[in-house]
């Protein structure tokens, strides 16, 4: 993978997360399931590369861990949003949404000059 | 509790990467991440895979675990290292707001606590900055410690320290091996003429070796040379900083050009740095002279050596003994006697001391007393400081007790308690660090630079380090008093109730007990050492010195030498300068002398008629030698005891004629006449006869008799530099400027130089001894007010405890007054224990004043009686109110149940 697509996927795949767990505490496995479905499969390639995201995520107070039962009563570390963390989902979503939308414009302009 | 707990450190700092946490991380991270593989595993194989290729594709779906982990794992554990700060820091933060809310809820005791430590931290560090600065720092050249003074002893000739000559000086530089540079210099004024009036400077004149063993080379230009220092080369001249500044601006151009130093034209060739300092700071000049080994007469000289590496003074000190030996047996004529002189059978010896030790020898002793001293009272601070907390903490137990029952480790708490005492005691740091730099400061300007290095000394980084230091270890110290307590094990119900068993009643009172009497002991030791300080130097200056100093004015003429190559014109000239100063208004009487009271010594040997001097005599045949004019006597008020006083006819073609002092005439001619006997001294085999004979004055050092004096006419010993002595009739200020326009009318070219109040010399002469007197006096009343406060303290909580009891005993029909003896006495008690204790202190520590002490001595019955006795009058009285308010108790409260 190229670095600038590590990047992007790494701020992309931290707002997902924050989206996922914007609905309700999730465990990891279910978050994956989550980005899976909402992405159709395009952004986690590697599921295991969502742990470090998570980790980081905690560490930086935006989502809290916490040892509970999963659905089918194993232990499992859920994960939940903190008002910092919904503080910064809004935010980034705002940022995102403009940036995209900037850079998808550019991208059709530029593509229609070359042709 | 396990004792093997109750020791855990209390400040333990965070540790990073603990072992138990980092495995607990990674134990937390497996699970996690197992968790994911299985669930997915779970479902491929509800998608139909097989067992084994569900947990393949699960495990390839989920990237490489090994990686993932270890990015995991560094992100956690940083983490963990975050929040353990962060609870550190927490915690300390709220022990700190909590300090300072009890504190605050605490006015009094916080003052109390921080002024207490700040007297005692303030006073010690002040004495440390003293100590530091004078003695300890090490002189501001390279390698100091290299560095030593030579100076040469014989004892048999009363000559304890005798300069070197210049044939000295030459050999010592030849002979010892041990030096790697060894430079001579002696300090002698010059005349500096040029636009302005002319000027006397102090000047210091060094062989060409001397800057190169200091070691400090110039700023600007260059310093002597060997080949500058012989009597063929052309005059040259170092500047020093200061007089650099002052007289050339600075200005850097300076190098290469020309000054008139007694009328010689001087090329200035360097600038020495500022700072640069030699016995004395702002020397303004340096000038080479020749240590001429063919000079066999004068000695005048300092030696300043430097030591090769690895070399002992001791063995330095052998080595130049052995030149000076050898000098001894080539030159027996130079020594006084007809017989040829064994060296090794006399106590004929070179000395060789650090330069360190030289230049603060005077100061030593007493700086290490002064510490002393200020040790004794920081500790005094610390018992009042350690007796106020843990009163404070018995008093507080029932709040502590709450505070553990709610849950509060006693780690915790202790540690509460620490903090406390630590707030408190930076406070009192601080406060004592702003008094002691302001008391050196104050210090540096009114000891007038008595003191060696005051101008160097100031607060640095050491200084803060030490007081820093001492403010914590004290924090410590009482900080843990309470803990101690605390420690012990005890009823958590007794605790609530603030009803303590009779035995904690007694723990504590016994350790406030042994507080105070300690207090009063090291009180005492301080009290009884400023005494005898004080009764010495009360008896030092009330000694009578045979003169009186008071309204006298002394002032240096120092005569162009050009002008005056005959020496013998010197005479008429003083003479002339003397009957004129003598009608100026105000003035009393006017002479002139060779040598004023209380400066350096000039002794010379002498040989009397018609005795045989014995052979090797000691100091018997030393006499200190002065030329004076009419009229010096009647200036300093010195009696004549019978005979005549010099006179104007007494001149270099009459009689040569000499008065000697008492100590002088009653040694060779008790119970005679002295008058019209014959003596001569050693240097001129001139025979003299005196003719008058006048009282002896002690004008070397106050605490010493010294060696005898003979005065000789000035018009028969004429002098190039006569010092003017007046007597005024008071106000020095406007008889000094019309001397000074009347000499400057007679002798353009002398200015006067040395100006001095004679009293002013006598007593800088005692302000080593002076300072010591009142920094310990200064010292043993703080210490005083400490005790009684400490005293007054501990009393009132006793009182305090046992307020029920004394209420029931008043109920029961007891005396008040019988409630007040009985509190007096605990006092006394205390009091006598703490005095008896105190006594013996003190004996053992005076004896380490007792080079300081005149016609005192160290064990003086007075001094220890009233001043023990005192004490404990001040310790019963200041039990006084305690004991009016145990009287006082409301027997009401015996019966009241809590």
């Amino acid at each position: 993978m190229a670095d600038a697509e590590i990047d992007l996927l790494r701020s992309s795949l931290d707002l997902l997360i924050l989206k996922a767990l914007s609905w309700s505490p999730m465990h990891g496995y279910a978050i994956s399931e989550w980005i899976d479905d909402a992405t159709r499969s395009v952004l986690l390639v590697e599921e295991g590369t969502l742990y470090p995201a998570l980790h980081r995520l905690e560490r930086r107070g935006w989502i809290a861990a916490e040892w509970g039962v999963s659905e089918n009563n194993r232990k499992a570390k859920f994960y939940s949003m903190t008002p910092a963390g919904r503080a910064r989902l809004r935010a980034e979503s705002r940022v995102w949404q403009r940036n995209a939308d900037a850079i998808a414009g550019v991208l059709r302009r530029s593509s229609s000059d070359a042709s | 509790m396990s004792s093997g707990k109750r020791w855990r450190p209390l400040f333990r700092l965070p540790r990073f990467g603990h072992r138990a946490i980092s495995r607990e991380l990674e134990h937390q991270l497996d699970d996690e991440l197992a968790f994911h593989i299985r669930m997915r595993e779970e479902r491929l194989a509800k998608l139909g895979l097989s067992p084994q290729e569900a947990r393949a594709d699960a495990l390839a779906r989920f990237g490489d675990h090994e990686r993932i982990r270890a990015e995991c794992l560094t992100i956690d554990r940083q983490y963990a290292r975050e929040m353990t700060m962060m609870d550190w820091v927490e915690s300390l933060a709220a022990d700190l707001r909590f300090a300072l809310r009890t504190l605050r809820r605490a006015p009094a005791f916080t003052v109390i606590t921080a002024l207490t430590l700040a007297l005692g931290v303030g006073a010690t560090t002040a004495i440390f900055t003293l100590v530091h600065g004078i003695l300890l720092r090490p002189l501001p050249y390279p390698h100091a410690e290299q560095l030593v003074r030579v100076i040469q002893s014989y004892p048999e000739k009363g000559l304890d320290l005798w300069p070197l000559s210049r044939q000295n000086a030459a050999a010592y530089k030849k002979d010892v091996t041990d030096f790697s540079h060894f430079g001579a210099y002696y300090p002698e004024g010059v005349t500096l003429t040029g636009d302005g009036a002319p000027e006397r400077l102090m000047a210091v004149h060094v062989t060409g070796d001397f800057f190169e063993t200091l070691g400090v080379p110039a700023t600007l230009g260059r310093t002597v040379r060997d080949s500058e220092v012989t009597k063929a080369s052309a005059p040259v001249a170092v500047l020093g900083y200061g007089f650099w500044q002052s007289h050339f601006g600075g200005n850097a151009s300076v190098v290469g050009k020309t000054i008139d130093l007694d009328g010689t034209p001087t090329q200035i060739i360097g600038v020495m740095p500022q700072g640069f300092s030699f016995w004395r700071p702002d020397i303004p000049l340096f000038l080479p002279f020749a240590a001429d080994p063919a000079k066999r007469y004068g000695w005048f000289l300092g030696g300043v050596g430097r030591l090769k590496p690895g070399v002992t003074v001791t063995h330095a000190e052998h080595q130049a003994t052995g030149s000076m030996w050898n000098w001894a047996r080539t030159n027996k004529d130079l020594l006084w006697g007809s017989k040829p002189i064994a060296p090794e059978t006399t106590h004929m010896r070179a000395i060789v001391t650090p330069l360190q030790t030289t230049i603060t020898g005077d100061v030593r002793r007493p700086l290490l007393v002064l510490q002393a001293a200020v040790a004794l009272l920081l500790l005094i601070a610390i018992a009042n400081v350690a007796t106020l907390v843990s009163s404070r903490a018995a008093a507080r137990t029932p709040e502590i007790a709450v505070r553990t029952a709610l849950g509060a480790s006693t780690r915790r708490v202790a540690r509460q308690l620490i903090t406390e005492s630590l707030v408190v005691a930076a406070v009192g740091g601080i406060i004592g660090l702003v008094l002691a730099a302001a008391a050196v400061r104050s210090f540096a300007l009114w000891s007038n630079n008595a003191l060696p290095r005051i101008r160097e000394v100031g607060v640095d980084w050491q200084v803060l380090a030490f007081a820093l230091g001492i403010s914590i270890a004290s924090g410590v110290l009482f900080g843990l008093a309470p803990v101690f307590r605390m420690a012990r094990g005890r009823r958590l119900a007794d605790d609530l109730a603030g009803t303590q068993k009779a035995s904690a009643r007694t723990t504590t009172r016994r350790l406030n007990n042994t507080m105070i009497v300690t207090q009063i002991a090291l009180s005492l030791v301080l009290l009884v050492s400023a005494g005898l300080l004080i009764k010495s130097f009360r008896r030092l200056v009330q000694t009578d010195l045979g003169f009186e100093p008071r309204g006298v004015l002394t002032a240096t003429v120092p005569f162009p030498m050009k002008k005056y190559m005959n020496r013998d014109a010197a005479g008429p000239a003083t003479a002339s300068i003397v009957e004129r100063v003598r009608r100026l208004p105000g003035v009393r009487e006017a002479a002139a002398t060779t040598r004023v009271p209380f400066t350096g010594v000039n002794t010379d040997g002498f040989i009397v008629e018609g005795r045989q001097p014995p052979p090797n005599a000691g100091a018997e045949t030393q006499v200190v030698q002065s030329a004076v004019t009419p009229g010096y006597f009647s200036v300093l008020q010195q009696p004549l005891r019978y005979g005549r006083d010099f006179t104007t006819s007494d001149r270099d073609s009459s009689l040569a004629v000499v008065i000697v002092d008492d100590a002088f005439a009653s040694r060779f001619w008790k119970g005679q006449d002295a008058i019209g006997k014959r003596m001569h001294f050693t240097g001129d085999m001139t025979w003299r006869t005196i003719v008058g004979v006048t009282s002896s004055v002690r004008d070397q050092d106050a605490a010493e008799e010294g060696l005898p004096h003979a005065y000789t006419p000035f018009a028969q010993e004429p002098n190039l530099e006569p010092v003017l002595a007046i007597a005024t009739n008071g106000e020095v200020a406007p008889v000094l400027a019309e001397v000074r326009r009347a000499v400057s009318e007679l002798e353009p070219g002398a200015p006067l130089a040395n100006v001095r109040v004679l009293s002013d010399g006598v007593s800088q002469a005692l302000a080593n001894r002076r300072m010591t007197e009142i920094l310990l006096t200064a010292f043993a009343l703080l210490a005083l007010l400490l005790a009684v406060v400490g005293i007054y303290g501990v009393m009132i909580l006793y009182v305090t405890s046992r307020l029920r009891e004394f209420g029931i005993r008043i109920a029961i029909g007891a005396e008040p007054s019988r409630v007040v003896r009985l509190v007096l006495r605990e006092g006394l008690v205390l009091g006598v224990a703490g005095v008896g204790l105190g006594v013996a202190g003190a004996l053992i520590a005076t004896r380490w004043l007792e080079s300081l002490l005149y016609r005192v001595s160290p064990t003086d019955p007075l001094v220890f009686a009233g001043l023990a006795i005192a004490l404990l009058a001040v310790a019963v009285a200041s039990c006084y109110r305690p004991a009016r308010r145990a009287a006082a108790a409301d027997p009401a409260l015996a019966l009241r149940v809590d």
